[in-house]
């Protein structure tokens, strides 16, 4: 215990004297403090005392409870893009001398030589790093604890939920860092590899996003066809009929004038003409057509889009889901569907998907997404990126381990 | 062939070190051949003494360290420290270690650096309170205890160093290279520590190219070269066979030539002939000393070994009994004795001769073998 106690002394010293942790936290305070400077009420927005205005009565506390406005922008940007993104890219940097420095040639062997086992030491060593993020993430958690409780007049102890959640997130991204700090022994090479492995989570996402919009365009868009066939075979049909009808009867009436007879209306209605084949409706009809062969390659591709979303998915099991992790947080915090969700900015494939679609079928391919992803369970979520993490923390534990320094 | 001095018949509970067939070979490259960093060593310390090891560059000093600490995994190793196996982490609780090149976190005072590390050891709070204090007092950096370590020069460094490889009060004190980068005045402060950590009864274990330093410090010393442990025991076990006493003489009437005056008084060395430049062997001595290992030109009927050297006459026994009756003999037949000088060889003798390839004459190349 006192061992590793006086690791932790020695980390928080470590972090002290780094400026790096106090320039975050500055930042930190910042953020939580612009946070609070932000109000909305029947009005609409304001920053301090200056009312913005309500977009088009689109932004106001009728729309959007107060809690639940705070409690968004904590979410989306506070957790989601400070602390996700930017304190995250800003702790890497920190953190990522701290495996270098630790196993460098005369700093190593002394603390080595010491009666603790180096798994322990290690272990020690990389858990410290993470007192950087929690220490963070703790500060703010708490800001914007009492911001959303004061502003907002909800008190939500869920809030500090960000601590493990972003916790976690930073620990994924961290343990690689840590292997390749000890497998490189530098600090640049671990730190921008581990932004590279970070960009390829990115990627592997965004393509999961991607993919998996595809597909559930294909599938609504082949809903929204398989009505319109329908729709318009109705209508064809119900034309050629009324057509063939109109035919038949001028025909009844040029063959009662030849024979010099008059024909009676009501033997005119009592004529009767065949239903339409599909044949004659399908070539009486272009769009019927075109929507059944859209129909037939929408079917061909779904097996391309299922393979291609298994391939994604089982990427995404194998290596940690940052993204999913940190929207966590907006799973637990936020009530979905209450609040209208603004537009987010889409990558360019997504948006040229859904170009295809109108404005309704957008929303389904939408929510059927949100329902998808959101239906992706928390034990595959954290479960399979800690397994990954457990890998390359063993990994790395036993490397130091029978290391010679 | 290692030489063991006598020390080897001693019980196992008097060693603080006893180190049996430690081997380490690092694995060669695509091609390239694994290194023999150390080919079984056997060497042994003794509770209480001050002991020495040296070596040229490359031979496995610091190597062997870094097994007894455990920051390098032995191929082989067999024996203890402090009576439990080498590398048995609690064992480390008791013992303090410098390495050569350390480097101490930059933002740590040295008072936090010699209680962080004693921390590590397992010391609690209370007595850490108490002893860094004393520890930076003992070695001389009291007053810049509360100073980061960043500020400090070479010498406050190894200074600092020495207090927190003290910090845990070790029963065995491991240090490599402790003067390094020391001015002379530090350099003596640091012998006198090292005294009395002795007095207190600890084992320091010493790393040092500072052959001079070894000399005034250690009880023993152990030479290695390339692996292997070339000799070790104390100095004079060591140099036994090499001390001998160089006797002077002026030949008076005739001065010219000092054998004839000495073989005029002592008959039985009269057909020997006299010592020849070139025949002694590599390495010197210091002062005017010949060089440690010597041609012998015969032995007198008492059983000495003796040799006609350019001015006088060199017996080769460490008993200064033993040459007075030839000092007698000598003065009887009235031979001027200009000096009796007993001569031991210097370690740095000894290190030249553990180190002197005794085909070629030439001292080793520098480095582990790679074969």
């Amino acid at each position: 215990m006192t061992q590793t106690l006086a690791l932790l002394l020695d980390a928080y010293r470590e972090l002290n004297s780094k400026k790096l942790f106090w320039f975050t936290l500055a930042i930190s305070c910042i953020i939580a403090l612009a946070f609070a400077a932000i109000g909305i009420d029947q009005k609409g927005l304001s920053l301090l005392w200056w009312n913005i205005g309500d977009f088009g009565g689109f932004v106001n506390s009728d729309v959007i409870p107060k809690d639940q406005f705070y409690k968004t922008i904590f979410s989306n940007f506070g957790v989601s893009f400070w602390l996700g993104w930017l304190a995250t890219i800003l702790a890497l940097v920190s953190t990522s001398g701290m495996i270098p420095d630790f196993i460098a040639g005369g700093a190593v062997e002394l603390t080595l030589s010491k009666p603790v086992s180096r798994v322990r030491l290690f272990l020690t060593k990389w858990s410290v790093g993470l007192l950087f993020v929690g220490l963070q993430v703790a500060a703010f958690s708490l800001a914007c604890f009492l911001v959303i409780g004061i502003r907002g007049g909800s008190w939500t102890p869920r809030v500090f939920l960000a601590i493990p959640i972003v916790l976690l997130f930073f620990s994924y991204l961290y343990s690689v860092q840590a292997l390749l700090g000890l497998l490189t022994r530098s600090t640049i090479a671990s730190l921008l590899l581990t932004l590279l492995f970070w960009l390829f989570l990115f990627l592997l996402n965004m393509a999961d996003v991607i993919v998996l919009n595809g597909r559930e365009t294909n599938v609504v868009k082949r809903e929204s066809l398989v009505a319109k066939v329908e729709r318009l075979e109705t209508s064809t049909s119900k034309r050629l009929k009324e057509t063939a009808l109109k035919a038949a009867q001028a025909k009844a009436r040029e063959t009662a004038q030849a024979g010099g007879k008059t024909i009676e209306q009501a033997e005119l209605d009592a004529i009767t003409v065949p239903e339409p084949t599909k044949e004659e409706i399908a070539a009486a009809s272009t769009s019927v057509r075109e929507a059944k062969e859209a129909i037939v390659d929408g079917d061909a591709a779904k097996p391309k889009w299922d393979l291609a979303c298994r391939a994604v998915v089982t990427s995404k099991t194998i290596f940690p889901k940052t993204s999913e992790t940190t929207a966590l947080l907006d799973r637990y915090l936020v009530k979905t569907l209450d609040i209208p969700t603004p537009e987010e900015k889409e990558d360019e494939n997504v948006q040229a998907i859904r170009r295809q679609l109108s404005a309704a079928d957008q929303r389904k391919v939408q929510k059927r997404m949100e329902e998808l992803l959101r239906g992706r369970t928390e034990s595959w979520i954290i479960g399979t990126s800690v397994l990954f993490e457990c890998l390359v923390l063993g990994g790395a534990c036993w490397i130091f381990s029978r290391r010679d320094f | 062939m290692a030489r063991m001095s006598t020390a080897a018949s001693q019980p196992h509970s008097d060693w603080a070190i006893d180190l049996t067939h430690i081997t380490k070979v690092y694995a060669g490259g695509f091609r390239k051949p694994g290194v023999h960093a150390l080919r079984g060593i056997d060497m042994r310390v003794r509770r209480g003494e001050v002991f020495g090891l040296l070596g040229p560059n490359g031979a496995g000093k610091s190597t062997l360290v870094k097994i007894l600490m455990t920051v390098i995994r032995p191929t082989r190793a067999e024996g203890t420290m402090l009576g439990h196996p080498v590398g048995h982490k609690a064992t480390l609780a008791k013992v303090g270690y410098l390495p050569e090149h350390h480097r101490f976190p930059e933002y740590l005072t040295g008072a936090q650096v010699v209680d962080f590390y004693a921390a590590m050891c397992g010391m609690p709070r209370t007595e850490r309170r108490k002893r860094t204090p004393a520890l930076l007092e003992l070695v001389g950096m009291k007053d810049w205890a509360h100073t980061k370590v960043r500020g400090y020069s070479k010498g406050m460094r190894q200074r600092v160093g020495i207090a927190q490889a003290l910090a845990a009060d070790p029963q065995l004190v491991v240090l490599d290279e402790p003067t390094d980068g020391v001015d002379p005045v530090g350099r003596r402060d640091i012998r006198e520590v090292l005294t009395r950590i002795k007095d207190e009864g600890r084992t320091v274990f010493l790393n040092s190219h500072l052959l001079s330093e070894l000399e005034m410090l250690c009880d023993r010393v152990a030479i290695l070269v390339q692996g292997t442990v070339a000799s070790q025991g104390t100095i004079d076990e060591l140099t036994l066979d090499q001390q001998r006493y160089e006797i002077e003489v002026d030949g008076g009437k005739d001065a010219d030539d000092p054998h004839r005056a000495i073989r005029g008084a002592l008959p039985e060395v009269a057909n020997a002939a006299a010592l020849q430049d070139g025949s002694v062997s590599p390495g010197h001595s210091s002062g005017n000393s010949l060089a440690t290992r010597i041609a012998w030109s015969g032995a007198l009927p008492t059983g000495e070994k003796f040799a006609l050297t350019r001015h006088g006459i060199t017996i080769g026994s460490p008993d200064a009994t033993v040459v007075q009756p030839i000092i007698d003999r000598l003065r009887a037949k009235g031979v001027t004795i200009v000096s009796v000088r007993p001569f031991r060889p210097s370690l740095e003798d000894l290190f030249m001769q553990a180190v002197t390839d005794p085909n070629t004459g030439k001292a080793v190349a520098p480095g582990a073998r790679k074969d």
